[in-house]
């Protein structure tokens, strides 16, 4: 999933300092998970706005809602008919829903208010791990589905550097070494002979070669 | 008892803690009228950041959260979320201005059951430096 994390208020402040009216927007699905941008998120956010603004005697009208998905224009089109009639969108969504909102309403002002982070796992609650960058030319399944890529510091695909501690990073100690999980993972299956064969570089025109990259499929078109 | 009878409060309480705490909150709320809000709770566990703000947006200058002593609770934990989640709610607040102070946990002493009218009225008996809330 993709993860986010909230801005800090004062920047959000900011953006919408000019705006007196605003529809809060949240989405119910990665950001929901990650506890950045779900519903919940959207009333501790709007509430810190409303009494900030209180506070400070401005005034703000805020409309809570939150999409089942940002990014999908099926979902957004929920708003339609509320755009028009606010200053502003705060979206708590994700970067992609950002601008799949901005994209479906080209006069409307669209604030995100979360930073987009990583594609990343859900470890236990309250711990998101970024595991995934999106290369676009996968690896894992000579990996024993750890990814080098993202979850060594070094991206290294021939490794292990020789820095690990403990089974740790040496880049950071808190994390777990990609290649240590790596060998012991090949090694439990049995199948540690992978580890004789050599990676040549990775793709990365795949990842970033012709700037924004798509997927046109065909048969899920109308 | 002397109160702070200028301040506006609202207690989220473990109702374990006070078997009776249906008729003891009421006398209470009854008596100080909207100077005092109660919200029993199975367990302090269930608390959210979000509660805890819209108590101070609805006009409580302070609030309370009341749990069983630590390692008491009845579902394990629930009083150690109740905390994180404080903690969390005060970060919040802090954001925008108001005092950390405004948020408190509680845990109680004594074992159960405690009456909650009781310990509201020693509660809000207690010196504070806080003012009204500005958002009053």
């Amino acid at each position: 999933m993709i993860t986010a994390e909230r801005k800090p208020l004062s920047e959000i402040k900011e953006s919408i300092a000019p705006y007196k009216k605003m529809l809060i927007v949240g989405c119910g699905s990665c950001v929901a998970e990650c506890a950045s941008g779900g519903e919940k998120e959207v009333g501790l956010l709007a509430s810190a706005l409303r009494m900030d603004a209180k506070k400070e005697n401005r005034e703000l009208e805020l409309l809570e809602m939150t999409l089942d998905r940002q990014c999908v224009f099926e979902f957004i089109d929920q708003l339609t008919e509320l755009v028009d009639e606010y200053d502003a969108v705060l979206s708590l969504g994700c970067g992609a829903g950002v601008q799949a909102v901005a994209e479906v309403f080209p006069r409307a002002i669209i604030v995100p208010a979360l930073n987009t982070t990583f594609l990343g796992q859900t470890k236990e609650s309250g711990l998101w791990l970024e595991n995934c960058r999106g290369c676009g030319d996968c690896k894992l399944a000579y990996f024993a589905a750890v990814c080098p890529v993202t979850r060594c510091a070094k991206g290294l695909f021939n490794g292990p550097c020789g820095g690990s501690k403990n089974g740790n990073c040496e880049v950071d100690p808190e994390t777990p070494c990609a290649w240590a999980l790596i060998v012991t993972r090949l090694e439990e299956s049995g199948r540690l002979d992978a580890l004789a064969t050599i990676h040549p570089p990775a793709q990365w025109s795949r990842q970033q070669g012709k700037g924004p990259r798509k997927i046109v499929r065909e048969d899920q078109r109308i | 008892m002397k109160t702070n009878g200028h301040l506006n409060y609202a207690i989220f309480f473990c109702q374990r803690l006070d078997p009776s705490q249906d008729t003891n909150r009421r006398a209470l709320e009854k008596e100080l009228g909207s100077h005092i809000r109660f919200f029993p709770m199975p367990c302090t566990g269930r608390v959210e950041a979000l509660h805890l703000m819209r108590a101070l947006e609805s006009g409580a200058d302070k609030v309370y959260v009341v749990t069983c002593a630590s390692s008491t609770c009845r579902y394990r934990e629930g009083n150690a979320r109740a905390k994180k989640r404080l903690e969390f709610a005060q970060g919040l607040i802090e954001e925008i201005g108001l005092e950390r102070e405004r948020l408190e946990i509680l845990p109680i002493s004594s074992p159960p059951p405690v009456s909650v009218d009781t310990m509201a009225r020693e509660l809000m008996g207690r010196e504070t430096k806080l003012s009204p809330s500005p958002l009053r």
